[in-house]
C-alpha cells in the first residue's frame, strides 16, 4: 500500500506540474518555477501553442494529448489504492489501449480531419491509464524478486 | 562497462536524437521509452538470452539509458548553445517577456523573473554558456531520461518476455 500511495503522490506532482499556470495567481511564488517546468516538460512533449489545453487563458505545459496521458496515469494510480489487479496484465491490453491514439495521429497527420484536442485528451486518457498499469506491476514484480533475493 | 553497452548505444542515440530540431518537436513522450525498450532488446539480443528477464536487469538497463541519453543530450545542447551562441530560450525570449507581462503576479515577482531571463540570455549570446541554463538542462535530462528510460524498459520488458514465453 506505502508504494502505491508514494507513486500515486509522484503522479499527482507531475500532473500538478502541468498545471502550475492555473496555481500562479493563487500562490504567486509558483511563478519562479515556470521558466524551470517549462523546460522540464519541453523534454517529453514538444508544446506547440495551438494544441496546449487553454482554460480562462491559463494554457497547461504539455499537449492535450499527453495531458491525457497523465491524467490516465493519475486516474489509475488513484484506482490502484483502492483495487487491486487479480491477474498478470496480457500486453495485449496496452496494444489495445494504444491503437486509438495511434489512429487519432495517423488520421489528423494524413489531413482526415483536422486536430482535435477532446481526441487528443481522451486517447491519450485511455493509453495512460492503461500504460501506468503496466508500469505499476514492473515496479511490483521488481519488489518481488527483491523480496525473494533477500530471502534467499 | 560492457554489460551497460546497450544502454549506452540507446542512451547515445536518445542523446543525439533529443537535439535535433524537427525530430525533437515530435518526440512527444517517445524518445525515451522507445530508447529504453531498444537497449533491452539490444541487451537480450548480444547476450542471446532465451529465458525470461528479470525486471531488475529490465529497470537497470532502463535507468542507465535513461543517464546515459541525458549526459549526451546535454552535453549536445550545451555544445551546440556554445557553437551558435542561441538556443530555444534565445528564440522565444520576446514571446517569454510577453507572456510574463500578462500574467497577473505581483510587479516586483515579474521583475526578478525578467532580470534573470535576461541574464541568462545575455550570457547565451555573448559567450555562448549560461552555467544557471546548463545547470537546469543537466539537472532535467538527468531527473526526466531515467525515468522515461526506466518505463520504456518496463513496458518492453512485457512484449520481450511475453514473445520468448511464445517462442519456448
Amino acid at each position: 500500500m506505502k508504494i502505491k500511495l508514494v507513486l500515486f503522490f509522484l503522479v499527482l506532482l507531475w500532473v500538478g506540474g502541468i498545471f502550475i499556470r492555473f496555481f500562479i495567481p493563487e500562490i504567486n511564488g509558483l511563478f519562479y518555477l515556470l521558466p524551470f517546468l517549462e523546460k522540464t516538460y519541453s523534454t517529453v512533449c514538444h508544446q506547440q501553442p495551438a494544441k496546449l489545453i487553454s482554460i480562462n487563458g491559463h494554457k497547461t505545459l504539455v499537449c492535450a494529448r499527453c495531458t491525457g496521458i497523465y491524467l490516465g496515469a493519475l486516474l489509475s494510480s488513484a484506482g490502484l489504492l483502492f483495487l487491486k489487479l487479480q491477474n498478470k496484465l496480457n500486453i495485449k491490453l496496452l496494444i489495445f489501449a494504444s491503437v486509438p491514439l495511434a489512429g487519432d495521429v495517423l488520421l489528423y497527420s494524413l489531413g482526415i480531419y483536422s486536430y482535435s484536442k477532446t481526441v487528443a485528451l481522451v486517447t491519450g486518457l485511455l493509453l495512460g491509464s492503461a500504460g501506468f498499469l503496466y508500469i505499476h506491476e514492473g515496479i511490483m514484480d521488481l519488489l518481488e524478486e527483491k523480496n525473494k533475493k533477500d530471502k534467499n | 562497462m560492457k554489460k551497460h553497452l546497450p544502454a549506452l548505444v540507446a542512451g547515445f542515440g536518445a542523446g543525439v536524437l533529443q537535439v535535433v530540431p524537427v525530430v525533437k518537436s515530435f518526440s512527444c513522450l517517445i524518445i525515451m521509452p522507445l530508447a529504453g525498450i531498444f537497449a533491452l532488446v539490444l541487451y537480450q539480443k548480444s547476450n542471446k538470452i532465451i529465458s525470461p528477464i528479470s525486471t531488475q536487469k529490465a529497470v537497470v538497463t532502463g535507468l542507465m539509458t535513461g543517464v546515459f541519453a541525458a549526459l549526451f543530450g546535454s552535453f549536445f545542447e550545451i555544445l551546440i548553445t556554445f557553437i551558435t551562441k542561441s538556443n530555444d530560450l534565445v528564440y522565444v525570449v520576446n514571446d517569454l517577456y510577453e507572456f510574463i507581462d500578462k500574467f497577473p503576479v505581483e510587479e516586483t515577482v515579474k521583475t526578478q523573473v525578467i532580470q534573470l531571463t535576461e541574464n541568462v540570455v545575455n550570457s547565451i549570446k555573448t559567450t555562448g554558456f549560461s552555467l544557471l541554463y546548463s545547470f537546469s538542462v543537466v539537472v532535467n535530462n538527468l531527473i526526466i531520461n531515467p525515468i522515461f528510460g526506466t518505463i520504456g524498459a518496463l513496458i518492453g520488458l512485457k512484449f520481450i518476455n511475453s514473445k520468448i514465453q511464445q517462442n519456448s
